[in-house]
């Protein structure tokens, strides 16, 4: 073992004083003060007053005023309704669905490469194109009802987007459309780490293929689903993008979210104090329904 | 490796500062200067409205300015017409509003109460617009502000028509429709649902609300929302009778996919020929003609109702400044190119729009119009009223679109009934209006 020589001066080290690790973490800390404690305080406070740019008068502290207007508001309460039973919905047939493609397309088969790249191609699609591509197969004049009327099986002029429950549908299946691949995608990674020496043993041990997925693959792909589950079911709790452009929330509100409700009620009646507190409300369900989620689930405990 | 001290980082940190403020600032000043020293200004213009012909239309119009005033250039830039009114608020509530605008007179309510249009009553006074315009679009446009000040200018006016289609309603051995009944009759014989055809395209989705009040307001003979006594028109019975009239048109003379139309899917199915009549603005007349023919498209106005009264509906539409434009003597130039005939003359002419020019609307191609020509007829005679949408109310736009547009859907689904539904718009209009008069009576 040899000893490198060294030449010349020895470098000159950086004086440490007891400010330094503070102006190491300044920069973050600046970056979530500016872009996450200021808005979600501005939110909180907002919550709290009558705020609306069209009558500017009558702006003021009103105190829980607003959140005891959510309690009696339909519309909220509908939204809320609505909110479940589509994350659910949307959460549930993309599960299913997704881990259904990742176990496909993570077999051995002639193809496979072109497979994998149509099966995530969706997700790589931007939301407005998503909705822009549905919309024009929904079109009661150039899209599928059209061509459907000309075989005489549904009637001209119909359109699934236009009722509440052809409208609900329609946009599950726009929706599964783009949020499915990002489940085959998140399961077929972690299906690639099983190991498959456990795969040779449960064969010669005589497992069928059932047995070995729910003995073997399931339990290797677990934390996996949970984790897609949870952002997906977050996701889809927040999704404006497409239900706004592809239904408007309608028809008859019959598909407005609670994000989507806020939304109107900020941005197109201007009532951004009741927007705010909407907001409150949906944040703090969205936080308990996490906790109780990853404590269901036992997520980020030791699996030994 | 040479570490640079701790005396040398601050100063790069300081310089670095220095020069990025100095920077910003130096953009800052360039703006604001220019023109100072002879250069051009550059205002910005903020359409509402940005659809391929209209932009096509509002830049060369931005030539045309711009040849006689070389020291202003105007940047254009489009906004879509379904949110703009997010994006301006936006820049209000950030102070970075454009120079110039093209609202509607039902936009007015929204701006005025964030004090962001400069009044224009003093400068159209001095310049003799006063004169020069139509006086009822200036009133028009002048009631829709709550303060009853000028921010609009009146250079165009937009009438509510009913489009068919002649050469259809000829095949079916009818004429144009000349009262509510042919009307009805017609949107009942020209539907042919076996082979795709409609008679009439219903404003089920976004903005239904212009042609749900410019067919059942004029259909009941009433003018206003409020009847002397200050209670709604909407509970009127001659109103809700119009209304279930027109509701019923719903899947029975137009297609179940109306529930969620909007304007561009009506102009659509017009186009393609899936519907014999609709209801709309003069200003889609250039569309019509471009998609079928002169030919084949013709206007009728508001037919008169059994009181004998025809009520018009119309809208104001023009340019506004804004009040903390950089360049106010500069915008105001603009705004009166727009008013003075050159202009004025060439906007509503290519956009198909009545001209608020007195000496435009006085030029062959106006009468030769045949959307204008009938509109003005009608306006022209005595039992005609304009149809006075409340859009001072600051609540109007809540009530006419999020607040009542679900309400209306269900109502066409035959979830609400017609009756619950007018009830509830009467409910809403008449404490928007008790709020608005608590407010300006103290």
């Amino acid at each position: 073992m040899s000893h490198s020589t060294v030449t010349g001066p020895p470098p000159v080290r950086p004086t440490r004083t007891p400010r330094t690790p503070y102006l190491l973490v300044g920069p973050a800390l600046v970056l979530v003060a500016v872009f996450l404690v200021y808005p979600v305080g501005n939110v909180i406070y907002s919550a709290f007053q009558q705020q609306n740019v069209l009558t500017p008068w009558d702006d003021g502290f009103v105190g829980l005023a607003n959140f005891r207007q959510i309690l009696d508001d339909p519309v909220f309460w509908k939204s809320l309704a609505f909110t479940g039973k589509w994350v659910v919905t949307e959460v549930s047939l993309q599960l299913v669905f997704g881990v259904a493609l990742a176990l496909i397309v993570n077999e051995q088969f002639r193809g496979r490469g072109l497979a994998r790249a149509m099966v995530f191609a969706p997700w790589a699609v931007a939301g407005i194109l998503t909705t822009t591509i549905w919309m024009l197969i929904f079109n009661p004049t150039t899209g599928i009802t059209r061509y459907l009327a000309d075989m005489g099986v549904v009637d001209y002029g119909t359109s699934l987007l236009s009722s509440s429950t052809g409208a609900f549908w329609a946009a599950v299946i726009a929706e599964m459309w783009k949020g499915i691949p990002f489940f085959a995608i998140m399961i077929l990674a972690d299906l690639q780490s099983v190991p498959g020496e456990l795969y040779e043993a449960a064969h010669v041990d005589g497992a069928g293929r059932a047995r070995r997925f729910w003995s073997i693959t399931l339990p290797h792909i677990k934390n996996g689903l949970v984790v897609a589950t949870l952002l997906r079911a977050i996701w889809e709790f927040n999704n404006v993008d497409l239900l706004l452009t592809l239904t408007g929330g309608g028809p008859a509100g019959s598909t407005t979210t609670l994000p989507l409700y806020v939304a109107q009620t900020a941005l197109k009646t201007k009532e951004f104090g009741y927007g705010s507190a909407l907001t409150v409300v949906a944040f703090a369900i969205l936080t308990v329904a996490c906790v109780v989620y990853m404590k269901l689930t036992k997520m980020g405990e030791d699996q030994s | 490796m040479q570490f640079v001290s701790q005396k040398r980082r601050r100063s790069i940190a300081v310089g670095a500062a220095l020069a990025l403020t100095l920077g910003l600032g130096a953009c800052a000043s360039a703006d604001e200067e220019a023109g100072a020293d002879g250069g051009p200004v550059t205002l910005t213009l903020w359409d509402t409205d940005a659809r391929t012909a209209r932009t096509e239309r509002l830049n060369k119009l931005i030539e045309m300015f711009e040849a006689e005033h070389p020291d202003i250039r105007i940047e254009y830039v489009g906004l879509p017409t379904d949110s703009y009114m997010e994006k301006i608020e936006t820049a209000i509530a950030t102070g970075t509003t454009p120079d110039l605008l093209t609202p509607k007179a039902s936009d007015l309510s929204a701006l005025v109460a964030q004090k962001a249009l400069a009044p224009l009553d003093d400068r159209m006074a001095a310049d003799g617009f006063d004169e020069s315009m139509s006086a009822s679009m200036i009133q028009s446009a002048k009631s829709a502000a709550a303060d009853g000040v000028l921010y609009l200018t009146p250079s165009s006016a937009l009438t509510d028509v009913i489009w068919y289609r002649p050469d259809l309603a000829d095949a079916a051995g009818l004429g144009a429709p000349k009262t509510w009944d042919d009307f009805y009759e017609a949107a009942e014989k020209l539907t042919q649902k076996d082979t795709g055809q409609f008679g009439y395209t219903i404003r089920g989705g976004t903005g239904y609300w212009s042609q749900f009040a410019g067919m059942v307001l004029p259909q009941a003979g009433v003018g206003a929302y409020f009847n002397e006594d200050g209670t709604s028109v909407f509970r009127n019975p001659e109103v809700v009778a119009a209304a279930k009239d027109y509701a019923g048109l719903y899947k029975t003379t137009t297609a179940q996919s109306d529930l969620t139309a909007d304007f561009k899917v009506m102009v659509a199915q017009f186009a393609a020929g899936s519907t014999a009549m609709l209801s709309h603005s003069i200003g889609s007349y250039p569309d019509h003609v471009a998609a079928l023919g002169e030919d084949k498209v013709a206007s009728v106005v508001a037919f008169p109702a059994d009181n004998g009264v025809r009520v018009q509906s119309s809208l104001v539409l023009g340019f506004a400044m804004f009040e903390k434009s950089q360049h106010p003597e500069e915008s105001w130039e603009f705004l009166k190119f727009m008013m003075e005939e050159e202009g004025n003359s060439y906007w509503a002419r290519e956009s198909g729009y009545i001209p608020g020019n007195n000496a435009v609307a006085t030029e062959a191609w106006v009468a030769d119009s045949q959307p204008i020509a009938v509109s003005q007829q009608a306006m022209a005679e005595s039992a005609t009223v304009p149809l006075e949408h409340p859009y001072y109310l600051p609540e109007f736009t809540a009530i006419t679109t999020t607040d009542s547009l679900p309400k209306w859907q269900m109502a066409l689904q035959g979830d609400l009934s017609v009756e619950e539904f007018c009830a509830e718009l009467a409910e809403a209009f008449e404490a928007s209006r008790e709020a608005f008069e608590a407010r300006t009576t103290n």
